[in-house]
């Protein structure tokens, strides 16, 4: 059946006062169905996992048995035909199978032989994530495959190679294909994982319990396999004379991707999101136009969804300019959620940087205007986090004090699970 | 050849008459070697039930950047602003009626529609005035008047008595200025007044909703307001209260009934007289009758003219009193000709 899988909701409060600039506006896409290209059969794909062999990695010994679990558990849910590779990261990047460096089609006896040789992995080496990526990106780079995912596994800091050759690799790496990272154990870096997500369109996460790989590795692959459109931009049109101010994936995480426009023409810009499965996420986009006369409307942005040429879903964010204040002093209450959610995850990262640059000051300020937000958004799993970072005095007010003694992996909970947003409710 | 030079042809946009030589009509500013702008409305129909003109159809280029290109919704692809639904202004003449609109001074966008039609012993006046704090307000009055004018020519074609005919149309416009809104109608869905004249044998029949009216002026006797308002001054005017008494306060002049996807109904009250003697009915909008609202003042501001020269009359003055809204006039005459008197 042909229909139309993709939609696009606007919301916004289009009235602005006499001489008002600024508009805002919350997009809601929503991709549904399974097939998201009528009448063909689902999207090719690919994937590499990449799967930390460190030393470490064996400090306890579950983080590699769980790790090898859940490699074996995220090969089973590969499609039939889905070419794949399984590298081991230590200081270099080795194949683990196929042995030659190329992916291979997923059929009962590749996955069984792939099963085979993870099982006999072994801890030992270095921490080298760049190198891990560029063999991905050259795995991929001879395959044909419209979906192409990789999972990036660590235990560890990035140690055994400079955070420019990291930024190097990732750069060579954008619109290649989409990354995963995670994290598992306690002292893995959230700024790194966050890094590889932010670039390569995925998400980042971190796993303090090995146990927990298996089912995570195994939702990640099911969740590239059930992609049923790749490569999908949000495009967006503003009229002659405006600004974009800015344009933020606001769920499920806040992604900045202002900087990451790829120009059209002179009023058209695109922003890549990578593929989409059965989904939904929302775009807060922030115009800043002319001033128009009172009574006047005017299309202050066009919100689509496109795959090459192709139109998926289309919304309008409007100006209207009017001198009732009624009208023009409501703030839409989704724009508003999603601005405290920005500001909350933007408080808890200055927070967090803060503190680990020693400027106590400011990290209690940053971290308690966080614990504040936290409060104010009902955002108890966010208030949890920040709980083990903070000793809470009050949290309406956001008086905190910092805590003497962190374990690492609490902050760097708090960092990565920042970005992370929950729709507004009962709106 | 001096004849040639002075032949007349009609502007293909708005059917006003345009010298041979002309590059640009006057009226409407459309230029005269392109075709009528599409997807606009046609202004002009042709109907069994008679002939009639609209003030729908909309400039070729954006007022604000002068770009030509648009979406679908007629959002201007280069500056953004929508596309108006009419001109600025706008003059309509179908010789014993005709009608002109202006924008006026203080607005900055022309939310009067009208309409007027003729049909043998017939003659049909119709304004709609956008509610400006609607939404989109101009979009609702060309759609109650596109639907509205060739509705009551239909219903008069057949049969119907004008009050009926009137009342028929209103509806039609009511359901037209409500589909504007489209799925989503918001707080202030686009809204519009409603008023329409009809002269039909010796009998003139007026029907309204909203604060547009209808006055008869007379050659020889006393000029009278034929509508009430529907707005709370309207009322207390309508119960005997002397308008000097009224505040001329905002919430004396607010609405209390209109045409949108909000409207509590539509139902056009109806007034039907016949009047003793030859004269004219005016029906306008309220950027006409704000400086003079009285009948008798109204009267004196119209000599004897040809029905267009009065219109234009009547807008000249309100733009020169200020034209702080948007100002409509049309001018029907009594009695509405026979058959012979139509030209076809």
């Amino acid at each position: 059946m042909s229909e139309a899988a993709f939609t696009a909701e606007v919301y916004q409060n289009q009235y602005l006062p006499a001489g008002g600039t600024v508009v805002d506006a919350v997009v809601t896409v929503t991709a549904s169905g399974g097939t998201l290209r009528p009448g063909s059969a689902p999207p090719s794909a690919a994937q590499v996992i990449m799967i930390d062999c460190s030393g470490s990695m064996a400090n306890p010994v579950t983080k590699i048995a769980e790790a090898k679990k859940a490699t074996m558990a995220a090969i089973d849910t590969l499609r039939d035909g889905v070419a794949f590779a399984v590298v081991s990261g230590r200081n270099e990047a080795d194949m683990v199978y196929p042995h030659q460096p190329m992916l291979v089609p997923a059929s009962p006896q590749t996955r069984n032989e792939a099963k085979f040789a993870v099982s006999r992995l072994s801890a030992a080496g270095g921490t080298a994530i760049g190198r891990w990526l560029a063999m991905a990106n050259m795995l991929f780079a001879g395959n044909p495959a419209e979906v192409k995912h990789a999972i990036l596994l660590t235990d560890g800091r990035n140690q055994h190679e400079t955070a420019e050759q990291l930024a190097a690799t990732l750069r060579a790496c954008e619109g290649r294909f989409i990354c995963d990272a995670r994290g598992v154990g306690a002292d893995w870096v959230a700024n790194e994982l966050m890094a590889v997500a932010s670039t390569l369109l995925g998400s980042a996460d971190g796993l303090p319990d090995p146990a927990e790989l298996v089912e995570e590795f195994r939702t990640m692959t099911e969740a590239a396999m059930g992609k049923g459109m790749a490569e999908v931009a949000l495009r967006l049109w503003t009229p002659a004379g405006a600004k974009l101010r800015f344009v933020k994936q606001a769920f499920p995480h806040v992604e900045d991707l202002s900087g990451r426009r790829v120009e059209v023409s002179p009023r058209v810009g695109d922003y890549p999101t990578g593929a989409w499965g059965a989904e939904s996420r929302d775009y807060h986009v922030s115009v800043e136009v002319a001033p128009g006369g009172l009574g006047e409307e005017m299309l202050a942005a066009r919100v689509s969804l496109v795959s090459g040429d192709q139109v998926l879903a289309q919304g309008r964010v409007l100006a209207t300019w009017t001198d009732d204040t009624a009208l023009s002093t409501q703030i839409n209450p989704r724009v508003a959620h999603y601005t405290g959610q920005a500001e909350l995850a933007e408080a808890i990262q200055q927070g967090l940087a803060a503190r680990e640059a020693g400027d106590v000051e400011t990290a209690t300020a940053k971290l308690g205007r966080a614990v504040q937000l936290a409060e104010e958004t009902g955002r108890d799993d966010t208030a949890k986090l920040l709980g083990k970072v903070v000793d809470v005095i009050d949290a309406g007010t956001g008086t905190v004090r910092l805590k003497q003694k962190v374990a690492g992996v609490d902050a760097e909970l708090a960092s990565v699970r920042s970005v992370k947003t929950v729709r507004v409710r009962n709106i | 050849m001096a004849a040639e030079a002075t032949a007349v042809a009609a502007c293909p946009a708005c059917g006003a008459a345009v010298g041979a030589q002309a590059t640009f009509c006057e009226a409407c500013g459309h230029e005269l070697s392109l075709p009528a702008p599409t997807g606009t409305g046609a202004p002009a129909g042709e109907a069994a039930a008679g002939r009639w003109l609209t003030s729908t159809g909309g400039p070729t280029a954006c007022p604000g950047c002068g770009g030509t290109a648009f979406d679908e919704d007629e959002y201007c692809e280069t500056c953004g602003q929508r596309r108006p639904v009419a001109l600025d202004h706008r003059e309509l003449d179908l010789e014993i009626v005709a009608g002109v609109t202006d924008r006026g001074v203080r607005h900055t966008r022309n939310e009067d529609a009208m309409g007027l039609g003729v049909a043998p012993g017939v003659q049909v006046g119709i304004v709609c005035d956008g509610v400006s704090s609607s939404t989109r307000p101009d979009a609702a009055a060309h759609a109650a008047v596109e639907a509205a004018t060739p509705a009551v020519l239909a219903e008069l074609a057949e049969g119907h008595p004008p009050g009926e005919a009137i009342t028929t149309a209103a509806g039609a416009a009511q359901a037209a200025a409500a589909l504007v809104a489209g799925r989503a109608p918001g707080a202030n869905p686009p809204s519009c007044t409603f008023v329409c004249a009809v002269l039909k044998g010796d009998m003139v029949t007026v029907g309204w909703v909203g604060d547009s009216r209808a006055y008869w002026l007379p050659d020889d006797g006393a000029a009278e307001r034929l509508t009430a308002d529907d707005s709370l001054a309207g009322r207390l005017a309508a119960a005997g209260v002397q308008s000097a008494e009224i505040a001329q306060n905002r919430s004396a002049s607010a609405l209390v009934r209109w045409l949108g996807a909000d409207a509590p109904d539509a139902v056009p009250h109806l007034r039907a007289f016949q009047p003793p003697g030859p004269g004219r009915v005016l029906v306008c909008s309220d950027g006409v009758f704000r400086y003079r609202p009285e009948a008798a003042e109204l009267a004196e501001l119209m000599p004897d003219k040809p029905p267009l020269d009065t219109a234009r009359d009547l807008v000249a003055f309100a733009l020169d009193q200020g034209g702080h809204d948007n100002i409509t006039a049309v001018v029907l005459t009594y009695p509405p000709g026979a058959e012979e008197d139509i030209k076809t």
